[in-house]
C-alpha cells in the first residue's frame, strides 16, 4: 500500500467521498472490514429506495480510517474533469454513433427472428399511426432543416443509414456510464490528496473539524481495530451500531455513543434510556470515552441489571 | 431519617456527604430490605463524595458492588470510571438511579466491550 496508483481512489464531491468503482466497493468491505452506505438510484426511479448501488458514500469516519491507513486516497472530483478538447469530443460522439447503430441493427434482426404476434388488423392499425408520425417528424424536420446545419452529428437525431425496417421505431439507449474514468478528459493525478491534512488545506475536505469529530474518528478506529464492523447508529439513538462480524451475518451487538471527553456531562436519565432500549433489543449499549489528550479511548457497557 | 433503623449502618457517611445522602440511605433500604441482599456493608467512595454498597445476591457467593446516584445528578464518563478504580476495579458495577418519589431502577456496567447475554 506504498504507490499512491495502488491505492483506493475516493471522489470527493461536496465534502463528501464516493466510492464509483464496484471492485473497491467489494475490497473496502472485504479487506478493510468498512460498509458505507449504497446511495446511487436509477435514473428513471429514482424515488425507489429499497436497492440503492453505486455510489457508495462513505462515513467520514471511515474516510479518515483508509487515508490515514494509506489505504486510499482523496480526489477532487470536479477538478479532475478536465475541459475536453473537440478532437476528444468528436472521438467520443463517433463512438457513440456507433454504439446507436449496432444496437439498432441488433433490434432489427431480432425482429425479423421473432414470430408476428400482431394480428393483421393491429398490423394495420400500427402502420397508420407510424405514417402520421412519419409525416409529422418530416414536417418538423424541414422546418428544423435550417438551423440544424450539423444535424446528422448530433446522437440525438435518428442516423440516416438506419438499416431498421419501418416497423421499428428508431430509438435507441444512450448510455451514460456510472465512473468518469473511462472519458479522455478525466485525469485525478493533478488533484490527488495522500493525507487527510493535505485534503484539508487544498480546500475538499474538513472532518474531523473539532474536539467531537476528532473523538468520533478516535472511538471508530478503536472499534475498527477491534474487529468490529460499524454502521450508522440512529434507528437506537446511538452514533454507531456496532456488529461483531459483517452486518449482512451478523446482528448488531451493541449500539455506541461517543462522550468526546471525560468531563463531558451524561445525565443518568441518558444511561437508563440506552440501556432500557439495549436491553429490550437484545444489544448492550456502549459509551465509548475518548481522552484526547492521550488519544485513547475506553469502554462502558451498559445493560439492564435485572432488579429493581 | 435518624429513628429509621437503617440509620445506625448509615450514621457515619450520611453527614459526610449530604447531597448524596438520599439516594444513599434509598438505595441501602432497597438491597437491604426488598432485594434482600445478603452481607451488605458501606464503603467510602471519598474521589466521588458517596458511599457505595456492596453485598451479594441471596443464595449467591458473589460480592457485587452498588454505587447510588440521584436522578437530578450530572455524572460523566470520568465519574463513572473513578467509581470503578476507587472499587478496586471490579469487572462490573451496579448505578442505582433514585428519584425523589422513591423509585429506583439498577443499571449494569461493565468494563470493556462485553457482549450482551443471550
Amino acid at each position: 500500500m506504498t504507490s499512491t496508483k495502488a491505492r483506493i481512489h475516493l471522489r470527493v464531491a461536496n465534502k463528501k467521498a464516493y466510492v464509483w468503482d464496484v471492485e473497491d466497493i467489494a475490497t473496502i468491505r472485504t479487506k478493510h472490514r468498512l460498509c458505507g452506505v449504497f446511495t446511487g438510484t436509477l435514473p428513471h426511479l429514482s424515488q425507489q429506495n429499497l436497492f440503492l448501488g453505486v455510489p457508495m458514500v462513505l462515513l467520514p469516519e471511515e474516510v479518515v480510517l483508509l487515508v490515514e491507513n494509506e489505504i486510499a486516497v482523496l480526489v477532487d472530483d470536479p477538478k479532475a474533469h478536465i475541459q475536453p478538447s473537440v478532437v476528444e469530443l468528436q472521438r467520443w460522439n463517433l463512438k457513440e454513433k456507433e454504439l446507436a447503430q449496432l444496437q439498432l441493427a441488433q433490434l432489427a434482426t431480432a425482429l425479423e427472428n421473432s414470430p408476428a404476434v400482431m394480428s393483421e388488423e393491429a398490423v394495420r392499425k400500427r402502420k397508420e399511426r407510424e405514417l402520421k408520425k412519419q409525416a409529422a417528424a418530416a414536417a418538423a424536420k424541414a422546418a428544423e432543416a435550417g438551423l440544424l446545419a450539423e444535424a446528422d452529428n448530433s446522437i440525438f437525431s435518428p442516423p440516416e443509414n438506419a438499416t431498421a425496417p419501418p416497423a421499428v421505431d428508431t430509438q435507441y439507449t444512450v448510455v451514460i456510464p456510472a465512473s468518469s474514468t473511462s472519458f479522455e478528459w478525466y485525469n485525478d493525478s493533478a488533484c490527488l490528496y495522500t493525507t487527510v491534512q493535505s485534503a484539508k488545506d487544498a480546500g475538499i475536505w474538513e472532518y474531523p473539524s473539532n474536539l467531537h469529530e476528532r473523538a468520533k474518528c478516535g472511538v471508530f478506529r478503536g472499534l475498527w481495530e477491534q474487529g468490529m464492523y460499524m454502521g450508522g447508529g440512529i434507528k437506537f439513538g446511538g452514533d454507531y451500531l456496532v456488529y461483531p462480524g459483517d452486518p449482512l451475518r451478523y446482528h448488531a451487538h451493541f449500539s455506541a455513543t461517543v462522550l468526546e471527553s471525560p468531563t463531558l456531562s451524561l445525565p443518568p436519565m441518558e444511561i437508563v434510556a440506552h440501556g432500557r432500549l439495549g436491553t429490550v433489543t437484545k444489544k448492550s449499549h456502549l459509551l465509548c470515552g475518548w481522552d484526547d489528550e492521550k488519544k485513547e479511548v475506553s469502554y462502558l457497557s451498559i445493560e439492564w441489571a435485572g432488579f429493581g | 431519617m435518624q429513628a429509621h433503623p437503617s440509620y445506625q449502618a448509615l450514621a457515619d457517611v450520611l453527614p459526610k456527604y449530604p447531597r448524596a445522602s438520599g439516594s444513599l440511605f434509598q438505595t441501602y433500604n432497597d438491597i437491604l430490605l426488598v432485594q434482600q441482599w445478603t452481607d451488605v456493608e458501606v464503603v467510602e467512595l471519598e474521589g466521588i463524595s458517596r458511599a457505595a454498597i456492596t453485598g451479594k445476591k441471596p443464595k449467591t457467593d458473589a460480592t457485587l458492588y452498588v454505587v447510588p446516584c440521584s436522578l437530578a445528578e450530572t455524572l460523566s464518563f470520568g465519574w463513572l470510571t473513578t467509581a470503578f478504580t476507587l472499587l478496586s476495579d471490579p469487572p462490573e458495577i451496579f448505578l442505582a438511579i433514585t428519584s425523589d418519589d422513591a423509585s429506583i431502577v439498577y443499571y449494569k456496567l461493565s468494563r470493556g466491550i462485553v457482549k450482551p447475554q443471550v
